[in-house]
């Protein structure tokens, strides 16, 4: 599609376009006019703390692996084009690139591994990570002077990375700082940007969505130590020295952290933001404190952090992004249009094959067991699925029945037996997210949403998983919506929804990863008779479409009405299987499970 | 050589004794919390300087000290866990770990503004007293200290398994909801818990003041080790905590001597980092909570 001239005339007399091409000569603008040193210092230091900043919050906030020693990539980055100068003669834009090569390796040796852990441990690690280069750096004094530091002697040529005055200096900085936001704003809408959220939000939703979530932080992470690195052969550049004890500190990663957090933890301007309102109090503060109250400075800072993440952990910009589109709304040339049409409900939204009359097998279950130290949760367990067909899975409380499906969707290893999908064996693939892209999708009994993404975004993601574009993702979550008729809610952050809307946004979402079998765990337990009757007759409409369906219940007139079959599971062993007329008869079921008030 | 492998025992033990009730206070807050307190080592900071002060201006032994350090510090964890804590209980882990840091952070510099960057100690007529056994050389202050240290262990262990306030701390430490529903005044618990742990930071501070010397950002040497120790032993497992506590002293005693005193931290990190990628529920640990 090629914009006409009108077109072009019109997006860019758009305020959406032209405050931030505004925005943007300003900051080239500015270093021009500012010929004092102590202001042209401070211009380096507000955009080279933003770089940092920026490139951290790819990590510790967009993907929300939350790193404190992203001071180990920085100093790598430092020390790594410093010694090739010192001893090599290299030039330091050079030595610049094999730093951040370094350092990327570095940070995907240890981010790798570093990853499996869970919150805290994951933030302890990157301590211990960065304490221990500290430690070396300061250790090995034949490379690296140990903690006398280096010192790089001035000899100011464009090869040596070193300039007469400051402003080629501002602009390298201010360079850095436009291209990490560049790449954070791309990120950010791209697929990356809503998978890393969501493995933020859930790790295992964003799984069962068909997101790679160890590839995903990985990627973050290697952007983030690229960027990192280069701010640090810059730092070292600026400053002609460095030493293991403030290259390495934890000081400078909390810092780092810190701008990212009062500004806005993961959005793109953010941690800019961030940094032009704290450097400028940095320096002040330190400039009026320091001489005569040493570390009150800090008090303030250490303050501002504790009041911050307690009152407003999601920063400035929650507040401020409202206010600039606000103020952008009502900027000349705000012509109503809306980027995405309007899409009126395709008839065929769910594009898959039709059922095929003689209802071939399509998942099987083998001798399927699994153990919980002495007990067996699942004890060998058959049954087959026909495609198209609605097989239902009920039994009493603790009887294996989320076991199964944590099993058959990888969430869990059986310790013994065998799961074939569409003919292929599936036991062994983990993790979850190889099974959704196989087409077999699941929902969780406790809903797992992105509580802070839209209830578009949530849907997003898991159309992600089929399409790339970016566009027509978001035209088919659209209308994905249409159909669970939550379109009147797509721009509320999930967390608002009621449980009965967050059920039906859990089955959307995993609809939207055009599944061919879906697993769906209680669905309606909790729901009232209205919305449980709305959940079924959306279920009967999924059914219709050709899904083959897998349904828990414990809602009995639900799961009989639903279900073309039925297996009964008790103690782990299935004691039933059936069409719902004789499972409701069948005198073991009765016994377990259903009552005698069942049966009257 | 036999000698020397037995002093080096002894006196790793007797450090590892110091590094376990730290530990303990941070694997008590952490396992009852889940909340990692990066301030915890800021806390022993306070407690030595605590001491420091009250020797100095009132001339009082740093052991009898501890008559006012404990309940003082019970008192300022009870309260620290009420004003900064416990509105973040359920919130996101950013804010949880950026409280944390942020209190680190004010409190050292807090000490840095007051006390400045002098390094203090108290010199007592037992500082530099050794006690022999057969031809091994024990310090007497660092005796005395792994004694303390000890003592307070075990009075903590039976304080948890037999009183209502440990069982409940205990109880809140496996399900938070159940507890509640069990009649657990939880806020109550939690303060008490998070009191106890600040606590044990306060004794592991005042006994370590006639061993070390104090200044502002003594405490971050302290509880980077505490961390190793916790998650050597299992950060839910105060037994853990005990014996890691006691391994990574003999540990760092060890390597100072054969490898070199500078790396000893760099030795106990690499352990760290090993332990939370190879067996991260720790050596005493139980698997994460489903």
């Amino acid at each position: 599609m090629r914009l006409t001239r009108r077109e072009i005339t019109n997006k860019l007399f758009h305020p959406k376009t032209y405050v931030p091409i505004i925005l943007l000569v300003l900051l080239l603008a500015v270093p021009l006019l500012i010929k004092n040193p102590f202001y042209q210092d401070l211009l380096v230091m507000i955009f080279f703390y933003a770089t940092l900043s920026s490139a951290w919050n790819l990590v510790g906030g967009f993907a929300g692996q939350i790193s404190l020693g992203h001071t180990a990539f920085f100093g790598i980055g430092a020390y790594t084009s410093t010694l090739l100068y010192l001893n090599l003669g290299l030039s330091p834009w050079l030595g610049m690139l094999a730093g951040t090569g370094l350092a990327v390796a570095v940070g995907i040796g240890i981010g790798s591994p570093c990853f499996r852990l869970k919150s805290h441990f994951f933030a302890l690690s990157t301590i211990a990570f960065a304490e221990v280069l500290r430690l070396l750096a300061s250790y090995w004094r034949g490379l690296t002077k140990g903690g006398v530091g280096l010192l790089i002697p001035f000899q100011p040529r464009v090869r040596n990375f070193m300039f007469r005055g400051k402003l080629p200096y501002i602009y390298i900085a201010l360079a850095l700082m436009l291209a990490v936001a560049l790449v954070s704003h791309m990120i950010k809408r791209s697929r990356l940007g809503f998978y890393l959220v969501g493995l933020r939000e859930d790790q295992d939703a964003a799984e069962s969505l068909g997101v790679n979530t160890s590839r995903c932080k990985l990627l973050a992470l290697i952007i983030s130590v690229f960027f990192t690195a280069l701010g640090g052969t810059f730092y070292a550049q600026y400053l002609l020295f460095i030493d293991p004890d403030t290259v390495f500190s934890l000081a400078l990663s909390i810092d780092i952290a810190l701008f990212s957090i009062i500004g806005g933890v993961g959005t793109v301007v953010g941690p800019i933001i961030g940094s032009f309102i704290l450097t400028p109090m940095d320096v002040l503060l330190r400039g009026w404190l320091g001489p005569i109250y040493a570390g009150l400075n800090f008090i303030i800072y250490g303050s501002v952090l504790i009041i911050a993440v307690i009152f407003f952990p999601w920063g400035i910009m929650r507040w401020l992004g409202k206010k600039y589109e606000l103020i952008v709304s009502r900027l000349p040339g705000n012509k109503l249009s809306s980027d995405v049409e309007e899409v009126s409900l395709s008839p065929e939204v769910l594009k898959v094959p039709d059922p095929a009359k003689d209802k071939p097998v399509i998942f099987e279950v083998k001798g399927l067991t699994k153990h919980f130290g002495g007990l067996a949760a699942v004890k060998n367990v058959d049954f087959q699925i026909r495609q198209g067909e609605i097989l239902g899975l009920i039994g009493p409380n603790g009887a294996g029945k989320t076991t199964i499906f944590n099993l058959v969707s990888g969430f869990l290893s059986p310790d013994s037996g065998e799961v074939k999908f569409k003919g292929e064996r599936i036991t062994a693939l983990k993790p979850p997210h190889k099974i959704c892209i196989r087409r077999m999708g699941r929902t969780f009994q406790l809903v797992k949403p992105f509580n802070n993404m839209t209830v578009l975004e949530n849907v997003m993601v898991g159309a992600f998983s089929r399409i790339r574009e970016r566009r027509k993702v978001e035209q088919r979550a659209r209308e994905m919506l249409n159909l669970v008729d939550l379109s009147k809610y797509r721009d509320f952050l999930a967390v608002n929804l009621t449980i009965a809307d967050r059920k039906k946004l859990e089955l959307c979402r995993a609809l939207a990863t055009e599944p061919e079998l879906l697993l769906l765990d209680e669905v309606v337990a909790g729901l009232n008779p209205k919305e449980t009757e709305e959940i079924i007759e959306l279920i009967r409409k999924v059914s219709r479409q050709g899904i083959t369906l897998f349904v828990i219940e414990h809602v009995m007139k639900a799961i009989m009405s639903l279900s073309d079959r039925i297996i009964v599971l008790n103690y782990g062993e299935k004691i039933a299987e059936g069409a719902p007329m004789e499972i409701s008869k069948n005198r073991k079921v009765i016994d377990a499970y259903l009552g005698e008030e069942y049966v009257t | 050589m036999s000698t020397i492998i037995f002093q080096l025992m002894i006196n790793g033990l007797l450090v590892g004794g110091i590094y376990a009730l730290i530990s303990i206070g941070l694997c008590l807050i952490f396992g009852v919390l889940e909340i990692v307190n990066f301030a915890h080592g800021e806390f022993l900071m306070l407690s030595m300087y605590a001491t420091y002060w009250l020797f100095h201006f009132y001339g009082l032994d740093p052991y009898l000290s501890l008559l006012i350090v404990i309940p003082l510090f019970f008192f300022v964890g009870l309260a620290i866990q009420r004003i900064i804590f416990q509105p973040i209980l359920e919130a996101p882990l950013l804010s949880q770990i950026f409280a944390a840091v942020g209190l680190s952070v004010v409190l050292q510099n807090a000490a840095l503004l007051f006390w400045k960057a002098d390094y203090r100690t108290v010199k007592t007529a037992y500082s530099a007293t050794v006690v022999n056994i057969g031809n091994l050389m024990v310090s007497f202050p660092r005796l005395i200290a792994f004694c303390v240290a000890l003592g307070v262990i075990i009075a903590l262990f039976i304080f948890l398994k037999t009183t209502y306030t440990g069982k409940a701390i205990r109880a809140l430490a496996q399900e938070r909801r159940a507890s509640m529903l069990m009649g657990i005044n939880i806020y109550r618990t939690y303060q008490f818990a998070f009191g106890i742990g600040i606590a044990c930071a306060g004794v592991a501070g005042t006994v370590l003041m006639p061993i070390y010397y104090t200044f502002p950002t003594v405490g971050a040497l302290f509880v980077l080790t505490a961390f190793v120790v916790v998650v050597l032993g299992g950060y839910n497992s105060l037994t853990g905590a005990l014996i890691g506590g006691l391994i990574i002293g003999i540990v760092e005693s060890f390597s100072g001597f054969f490898i070199s005193p500078h790396l000893k931290e760099a030795i106990y990190f690499v352990i760290f980092i090993l332990i939370l990628l190879f067996k991260p529920t720790g050596l005493f640990g139980r698997k994460e909570k489903a």
